[in-house]
């Protein structure tokens, strides 16, 4: 009886502590592997695109920073040049049901079509997962992975941490810096920032 | 303000509308709307006194469950931005940053001001001005006021005060709030305090010699992306003061010399400490204590 409460109390241990023990992404360290539901109905996994460039961008339609780059046309721009030369860009929604963002998959794909959207596929993640996997803390976080599978950017979009549209043309952008960079074979510059905006809006987040 | 807002709570029907008037009446210039909340350019004197610095202020009146952020605004958020429009002969300071309060969620935490903030700033008034009888003093300021959801602001205010030869004169509309707001800008830390860091793998260690054990301590980072602000901060308490573990943020990639922020202990006790950081291990013979201006301490361009 005392080794059950004891074994129990370990079990309670190890599963208390485990959120800590998952490695989240990291700069120079293998993108953690995931599986997803897109808003068109198919099934992506991430390490199915080995071989070619990620972006993965954190997205939440009501947050004034990623309305800084939608209505502006900006993030769009971004996903036609770069799908444009095959690297996979996937749009991930880690907001949970009830949360400012959270969408079902048929008005995200309204979304897409109004806004003229283009990533590769825009991801649900309502309970969180992936944006907890990749430690996502804001949209829009840029991530970018190397065709080995490896993190070589982190962080912000641009440098100009504002909700102003008129930052953007005067604004260097990271993204675009890292995959330049690193196709050419050059090392990234600016591997990881603040990725600033909005939190996340993740089922904890109740204020 | 804050007094007002308590009234309301608990004083039904007609106590709440004498409160009101109360209120009503002992207002100064009502502030601005801005996002669930309003914004006042106030001012610490009477007038302008020629060749004296004086202080405006920002204060911030928020409704309840939403903030704005510190300089430093954490994982989130970003801090208020002024542009000033002043006549010629008057140049602006930089804002005096009260020490904020942790904000947030168990994974994404914030640093900013709940309720009511005034930010102060400091004015330096040249001794070639003209007196004038009344002086537009103007501000466009950019803020992002948050509940868990964020609204983006800009907003006009304006001020007018005459200029004189005259010595300064308190503003007693004012005083209050310049009081309040000064109670809670951090100081630099007393002179035999002493503060050093150890770069430990994965945390930076901070410990504090103040001569008294310490029980309770916040830490408030100044650089962004140095400190991991979701993670537990880990607080020992020692004979003559404490150690605390920070976790690192996964975006710190280079070591850093300096570890600077704002040590808030018990009763709301702000100081600036400015930490050197050491390799665990090797010497640690350069302790430093507290340094004077928040400015100074972070780093970046300031907007």
């Amino acid at each position: 009886m005392k080794r059950s409460t004891l074994y129990s109390m370990l079990v309670a241990v190890v599963i208390s502590t485990a959120p800590m023990l998952v490695a989240a992404a990291k700069v120079g360290q293998a993108a953690p592997d995931f599986t997803a539901t897109a808003s068109n109905g198919k099934t992506f996994r991430l390490s199915d695109n080995r071989g070619k460039y990620i972006v993965l961008e954190w997205h939440n339609n009501g947050c004034p920073y990623v309305g800084k780059h939608y209505k502006s046309g900006n993030m769009q721009r971004l996903q036609k040049q770069w799908t444009g030369q095959s690297v996979v860009w996937f749009t991930i929604i880690s907001s949970a049901p009830g949360k400012q963002g959270y969408v079902t998959a048929s008005e995200e794909n309204e979304y897409l079509t109004k806004m003229q959207a283009a990533p590769t596929a825009a991801l649900l993640d309502p309970t969180g997962e992936i944006g907890h996997l990749y430690d996502a803390k804001t949209s829009p976080q840029m991530i970018v992975i190397n065709p080995q599978g490896i993190v070589i950017y982190d962080g912000a979009i641009d440098d100009k941490p504002t909700t102003d549209l008129s930052d953007i043309s005067g604004a260097t952008n990271y993204v675009n810096l890292a995959l330049k960079q690193a196709m050419a074979g050059k090392q990234v510059e600016a591997p990881a920032t603040r990725p600033y905006g909005c939190s996340v809006k993740y089922s904890d987040s109740s204020h | 303000m804050r007094g007002c807002e308590s009234s309301r709570r608990f004083f039904p029907a007609l106590a709440f509308l004498a409160a009101l008037l109360l209120c009503a009446a002992g207002a100064q210039a009502s502030g601005s709307p801005i996002p669930h909340g309003t914004l006042e350019l106030i001012a610490e004197n009477q007038w302008i006194s020629i060749g004296h610095p004086f202080y405006l202020g920002l204060h911030f009146q928020l409704e309840r469950g939403w903030h704005i952020y510190w300089v430093n605004p954490g994982d989130s958020g970003e801090p208020p931005r002024v542009t000033w429009q002043l006549p010629p002969g008057l140049s602006p300071g930089v804002i005096k940053w009260p020490a904020p309060r942790r904000l947030g969620t168990s994974s994404i935490v914030d640093f900013g001001y709940e309720d009511a903030v005034t930010l102060i700033v400091p004015v330096h008034a040249e001794i070639s001005l003209a007196a004038q009888p009344l002086a537009r003093l103007g501000a466009e300021i950019r803020v992002l006021v948050c509940s868990e959801m964020c609204i983006p602001a800009k907003t006009q205010l304006s001020l007018t005060l005459p200029i004189k030869s005259r010595r300064p004169a308190p503003d007693v509309r004012t005083r209050e709030l310049f009081a309040a707001a000064r109670k809670d800008l951090p100081r630099p830390a007393p002179q035999n305090w002493k503060f050093s860091a150890d770069d430990a793998k994965d945390s930076f260690v901070l410990t504090a010699n103040l001569g008294a054990r310490i029980t309770q301590a916040t830490f408030f980072p100044l650089a962004e992306a140095q400190i991991d602000n979701a993670a537990p901060h880990i607080l020992q308490p020692m004979p003559s003061g404490f150690r605390l573990t920070l976790r690192k943020s996964d975006r710190l990639l280079k070591p850093i010399a300096r570890l600077k922020g704002v040590l808030v202990l018990s009763g709301n006790h702000a100081y600036l400490i400015d930490a050197p950081v050491s390799k665990l291990g090797a010497q640690k013979n350069n302790s430093s204590s507290g340094i004077p201006e928040i400015q100074s301490l972070r780093e970046g361009p300031q907007k």
